[in-house]
């Protein structure tokens, strides 16, 4: 177990660095540095003025000075300066962050439950025809972009009906609506994958056994199906956190909620620099990071993860 | 800003729908089913009652801010906020067209416009309680002429060739520059110039740029902060040094503002219509009919102190070098139709780089007028043979060519979707890259993109935009241009500058053809039926004169 937990978080540690590494590379890749680029913004630049920024920013040394420098500090935890506000990046961030924790953090968990009770019901349904119409939803609310139903719910809760604030309000709904849109979103790839897997559980031997036996059919789903089917699933909810994320950044804007997403948006929008590499490097932590931690979960559901870790190879598909 | 511009100026437009407003409360009392405010909407409807004191307004910007720094206030988001919270030296009366004395009392420039002198207002303090004297002023005109390098904050733009200014006296600052701007004065007026107190001023760029720590002068004073989600205004108690000939002269009618982002514009209307918001700026032109139809107002605020909307000419291709090829672009645009199609009556279509109401304008609209048979006659004349495939080419080259511009503009995509069209008729393929901000960041700096729409803040004149080598607008520094931005400052203000821009114009727009003029900057807000608010020549809500019929 140790060297299974080892491993893992190496590989997400170098992950990051890689993608930090690509992020700078990227940045020298723009035709112009940072600080040039966000000073043309004004018509007229006054060259004085961008030699004293970059002095100030550090762009002005050699590239291979550059990129230890900023590793260095990205190791004591300094991200650098946000160009339009001068505040730290890890401060504009993190002034951010909660609201979209809680945003992101709720919409997930009624993704899961969306998807639970979709899967649940187009397992159990009585009818073979409602079976197979609970079993299209799912490509149904994939096929729902998050802005559209945001933007009908608003026309319709907000101005229609006058039920719900356009601005958030700290009223229920105004968290509600929000989540249940991106949750919509999200749960679509989740309820897919679950209810394919499930389907092969149930094709398995064992289910005929259990059948035999007399077992109901919920019993059945929730004691057997679900446990062996959930493998995959958990694997899709590490790989939605992007979705999630992108999700959240266009829910944001949508129902004019504070959050990363308005950040996001300005520091594109203004090209402040060192604040979307702040963002990237964030957004890659959080992906790798959850990612792990569905690899350190998955031994617990199937512990022949781990046999074959201590073998020094991973899981074959043939073997 | 507390003076009114009038109604003609900021062309409360169209009169219809006020009419529609006026019949709907009427209806609606006249029936009976008119409860508490939509009552006295009929008693006393905005825009022709007496003012009301009190009430919150809640207004819709289109972005947040988190960049409050005054110097850095070059956009509508920051400029519409800080308005209410910095006075400045002058006031620009769009009805009068003419600077008009505030928080100085008094002011001149000598003969050469290298000195000007600003007497202080007495009794005037910020809201920290320090107090605006000369003293204050003068450490305000430093850092917008010098800039302060130790704060990374950078000089203002408008305020070119400022060398330093000096206390005379008990009330008076002295200015002195390196070389004439008779621009100078009109800078002043600029809420980049907004005065802030003397400890605002000691916080370095981050410190200025955190609006809770700003200190003014101004009719609001802030009051707190939900970061990019709203910012709460309130009025000032005790404020009275409003500009010379404002309708109110003292404290703001409104308690407080509040300020809110509303950064989907599909809801913009609809924010308005459901009295979620008393005013919202960016309205869609597709909107406006359905608000006003609704019983609710339209508001165009023009902007006088910003350059018409452009596509402004950049030659780093080479294909856009020869002034002849522009000036078939210029008559190859239907400004007619783009206003017919995709604008509204909410928009002047331009006659010059200025607009219509701007100091010095002059109309070149015979020069503008569409026509595509000289176009083409033009385009021959430079040498590009139309191709097989209908697209001009010369020495092996098409002539394809580029337009870049910022989303901000509710119309500027569409307006460049029918240029393009327009082009085609004449030959020239047209790739709209119009509204694309991630394209803007690469394009922005570099000359050989053809055309940036934009549309700029002129307070230090043409000059500033137009003029220096590495300006981004144009990437293009044209001598015989620049000798008459050197005219134009020098010029005593009147006839003789008249004479200058008048000059200036003419190369800009049809012998140089480096802007291609599109229509009069205007930002057209939407206003809930209760709300009475007018607007400063830069577009700015006047909040200090705004009230609510329900209160």
């Amino acid at each position: 177990m140790a060297r299974y937990l080892v491993h893992r978080i190496g590989q997400a540690l170098l992950v990051v660095w890689l993608a930090y590494t690509l992020i700078f590379l990227a940045v020298q890749l723009l035709p112009s540095d940072p600080v040039t680029i966000f000073l043309t913004s004004d018509s007229a630049v006054d060259q004085a003025a961008i030699d004293t920024m970059k002095r100030q920013y550090g762009y002005d040394q050699p590239l291979l000075i550059q990129y230890l420098q900023q590793l260095a500090a990205l190791l004591r935890g300094d991200v650098g300066y946000s160009l339009t506000s001068g505040e730290p990046v890890t401060e504009r961030i993190g002034g951010a962050i909660g609201s979209t924790l809680a945003l992101a953090g709720s919409a997930l968990v009624t993704a899961a439950v969306i998807a639970l009770a979709v899967v649940a019901a187009a397992a159990l349904a009585p009818s073979p025809v409602l079976r197979r119409a609970l079993a299209n939803l799912p490509p149904l609310f994939s096929a729902v972009p998050v802005f559209w139903l945001g933007l009908v719910l608003l026309e319709l809760l907000s101005i229609r009906l006058g039920l719900l604030s356009l601005f958030p309000d700290g009223s229920f709904l105004s968290l509600a609506v929000p989540v249940l849109v991106l949750a919509v979103h999200v749960s679509a790839p989740m309820a897919q994958v679950l209810l394919k897997s499930v389907e092969q559980v149930y094709r398995q031997p064992f289910i005929d056994v259990l059948r035999a036996k007399g077992a109901s059919p919920a019993w059945i789903f929730y004691r057997h199906v679900l446990k062996n089917a959930a493998g995959p699933a958990m694997t899709i909810l590490g790989i939605t956190v992007g979705t999630l994320f992108a999700g959240s950044v266009i829910t944001e804007t949508v129902f004019a909620r504070a959050g990363l997403g308005s950040v996001v948006l300005q520091a594109v929008t203004t090209q402040d620099v060192p604040l979307v590499q702040g963002l990237v490097l964030l957004t890659a932590t959080v992906f790798v990071a959850v990612n792990l931690l569905v690899d350190l979960l998955h031994p617990l559901l199937d512990p022949r993860i781990l046999k074959d870790s201590r073998q020094g190879s991973a899981p074959a598909l043939v073997s | 800003m507390p003076a009114h511009p009038s109604p003609s100026r900021t062309r409360r437009s169209p009169a219809a729908p006020r009419l529609a407003a006026l019949l709907a409360a009427a209806a609606l009392a006249l029936g009976g089913c008119g409860s508490g405010p939509e009552t006295a909407a009929a008693n006393s409807p905005a825009g022709t009652g007496e003012p009301v004191s009190g009430g919150t307004l809640v207004y819709a910007e289109v972005t947040p801010i988190n960049n409050w720094q005054t110097q850095a206030a070059r956009f509508y988001e920051k400029a519409n906020v800080l308005n209410s919270v910095l006075d400045r030296l002058t006031y620009f009366d769009p009805e009068k067209g003419e600077l008009v004395p505030w928080i100085a009392s008094a002011f001149s420039a000598n003969a050469d416009s290298t000195e000007f002198t600003f007497t202080i207002r007495p009794d005037v303090s910020f809201s920290d309680g320090s107090p605006l004297d000369a003293a204050a002023v003068k450490a305000n005109l430093d850092s917008f002429g010098l800039g302060v390098p130790a704060a990374q904050i950078q000089p203002n733009v408008d305020f070119a060739r400022y060398k330093t200014a000096e206390v005379i006296g008990a009330d008076q600052v002295k200015v002195t520059l390196e070389a004439p701007n008779s621009n100078f004065l009109r800078a002043t007026s600029s809420v980049t110039a907004g005065l802030v107190s003397p400890a605002t001023l000691q916080k370095d760029a981050a410190g200025q740029s955190a609006i809770s720590s700003i200190s003014g002068s101004g009719p609001f004073v802030y009051e707190s902060e939900k970061p990019d989600e709203e910012v709460v205004l309130v009025k000032r108690d005790g404020y009275a040094w409003a500009p010379d000939g404002a309708d109110n002269p003292g404290e703001a009618h409104l308690d407080s503002v509040v300020i809110k982002y509303l950064p989907e514009v599909a809801h913009r209307a609809g924010a308005v219509q459901s009295g979620q918001v008393d005013l919202v700026r960016g309205l869609q032109p597709v909107d406006e009919a359905a608000l006003a139809a609704s019983g609710n107002q339209v508001l165009a605020a023009d902007g006088v102190d910003l350059t018409v909307n452009m596509a402004a000419v950049r030659t780093g291709s080479g294909k856009l070098g020869d002034p002849t090829v522009r000036q078939a672009l210029q008559v190859g645009i239907d400004r007619q139709s783009i206003k017919d199609t995709v604008l509204s009556e909410s928009y002047t279509l331009a006659a010059s780089v200025l607009n219509h109401q701007a100091p010095g304008f002059v109309d070149l609209s015979t020069d503008l007028a569409y026509d595509p048979e000289k176009a083409r006659q033009l385009l021959d004349d430079a040498g590009w043979k139309e191709g097989s495939d209908g697209i001009r080419e010369k020495d092996g080259e098409k002539l394809e060519i580029t337009v870049t511009s910022s989303n901000n503009s509710v119309v500027i995509k569409p307006a460049f979707e029918l240029i393009e069209q327009q082009w085609r008729q004449i030959g020239v393929k047209l790739n709209n890259r119009a509204g694309d901000n991630t394209f803007l960041t690469t394009a922005m700096p570099d000359p050989n993109v053809e055309f940036f729409g934009t549309r700029q803040f002129i307070y230090g004149g043409l000059g500033p935009i137009f003029e220096p080598a590495n300006n981004t607008m144009t990437h293009t520094s044209d001598p015989e241009l620049n000798a008459l931005f050197a005219a134009e400052r020098a010029a005593a203000p009147g006839p003789e500058r008249d004479e200058v821009l008048a000059a200036e114009q003419q190369a800009l727009v049809v012998d140089k053809a480096f802007s291609l003029v599109l229509w009069d900057e205007v930002q057209v807000y939407g206003a809930h039926r209760n709300t009475h608010i007018e607007f400063t020549s830069g577009t700015a809500p006047i909040f200090q004169g705004a009230w609510k019929v329900d209160g």
